[in-house]
């Protein structure tokens, strides 16, 4: 599976579902993270001295899954010369099981917190909490979908990663930096 | 079954979200109870504790006035020079404690979930504080501070007696890296207790606290203070 897989009807109607169900993920976690009352509370994964360490470290881990995320999508787009079949058993493992470290650390910061907008390190990090499930959602439903444009999903995963990085960087490179490197 | 797989991966993200959501909605408010605490028992335990409680003025003044010491020219403000409280928000299960500082209040609610610090006046044996999102209007006398609380849209009474070091309202501070901590905690007498901890945008339970001990807050030690140190600081 590689860009030379091209068919001549390449179009980028069928991205407008994805796109369009994307955003509206985007937009109504915003608008729940701002709505509901944070209820200063959440369940979240045991083991932890705390619920910010048990978010930096889940987050720590999503992120170095994406770089495996990047690193085995240029072996399959040919861009590093790795060709083996578990290449793309890699990357759509790494995947999952980084989004799905992800759910606890969302769920905990929009649960319990909600969207902030007063320091520019926490709304940003809201908005690209937003973002990044949008985009992740647009991914996973332009994937099975044909004839889209060869640049899609390069640039849905690349949009991903960047937001994923974004938000290590300012939650866990946050806490590791101001308060220490603490489970 | 690849065609399906992204479908998977999306429902099994949104499974844990709702089963993490039904887990919080069930979780109860946490408020500790420690071992319960005899006035007398543990006043020693710092300096400025003994102190404090060795002053003769920490206990409330009567709601009736001495007519010796008035006089008859102008009814004097019987309003405590020092006072503190703490009780139950009612409905609720929460905690709240206020201190009285020669005219200036400071209050503090939480049920470990949600927290307020409020700040206002007291006189005429009347506290009104504000903080942010949250009210507190109470009568004092009688021994206790009986009013209402509104934090957000929800509204409790509360009827708050006098306590006694150990017991009372303790806040600690500090900025670490340029982020601000703060920390409360509300010790009632029955050994209930709740707190929590606030830092940069984020706020969780806090540790528990043994009055007159630091707090270890990831590693950071935390000094839960008494209200004559903060009765100036609290800005909600």
């Amino acid at each position: 599976m590689n860009d030379t897989h091209v068919t001549p009807k390449q179009s980028v109607a069928p991205l407008l579902v994805p796109l369009v169900v994307g955003g509206l993920v985007a937009v109504a976690l915003g608008v729940y993270g701002r709505a509901h009352a944070p209820t200063g509370f959440a369940v979240g994964v045991a083991g932890f001295s705390g619920p910010l360490a048990m978010k930096a470290w889940l987050t720590t881990g999503a992120a170095l899954l994406a770089i495996v995320q990047v690193l085995s999508a240029m072996a399959m787009w040919g861009k590093i010369k790795v060709s083996a079949a578990w290449v793309a058993l890699l990357h759509r493992w790494s995947g999952r099981i980084a989004f799905l470290l992800t759910i606890p650390v969302a769920f905990h910061c929009l649960y319990s917190l909600g969207a902030q907008y007063d320091v520019p390190r926490v709304m940003i990090h809201s908005l690209l909490g937003c973002f990044f499930y949008g985009v992740f959602t647009a991914k996973m439903l332009a994937l099975p979908r044909r004839g889209l444009p060869g640049w899609t999903l390069p640039v849905l995963g690349g949009l991903a990663f960047t937001a994923l990085i974004g938000l290590w960087l300012t939650s866990s490179f946050w806490f590791f930096t101001t308060i220490g490197v603490r489970f | 079954m690849s065609r399906l797989g992204p479908m998977y991966t999306l429902a099994a993200g949104a499974v844990i979200a709702v089963a993490l959501g039904a887990a919080s909605l069930k979780a109860a408010p946490v408020i500790q109870q420690v071992a319960a605490q005899e006035d007398t028992s543990q006043t020693a335990s710092s300096p400025a504790e003994a102190s404090a409680s060795a002053t003769p003025e920490a206990s409330e003044t009567p709601t009736t006035p001495t007519p010796t010491t008035t006089g008859t020219a102008t009814p004097a403000d019987t309003t405590p020079k020092k006072a503190d409280y703490a009780g139950v928000a009612q409905g609720n299960g929460g905690l709240v404690a206020i201190a009285v500082r020669n005219g200036k209040a400071v209050a503090y609610f939480c049920d470990g979930h949600i927290e307020a610090w409020l700040k206002g006046t007291a006189e005429n044996n009347t506290i009104t504080l504000e903080g942010r999102d949250s009210l507190i209007t109470a009568a004092l006398g009688g021994g206790r501070a009986q009013g209402r609380l509104q934090v957000g849209h929800a509204k409790w009474r509360f009827v708050a007696p006098v306590v006694k070091k150990p017991s009372g309202l303790y806040r600690a501070t500090a900025i670490v890296r340029g982020a601000k901590i703060v920390g409360g905690w509300i010790v009632l007498p029955n050994g209930q207790e709740v707190g929590r901890v606030a830092i940069g945008g984020n706020g969780e339970p806090a540790p528990q606290f043994t009055p007159g001990s630091p707090v270890d807050y990831y590693g950071i030690p935390l000094r839960p203070q008494d209200p004559d140190y903060f009765i100036d600081e609290v800005t909600p």
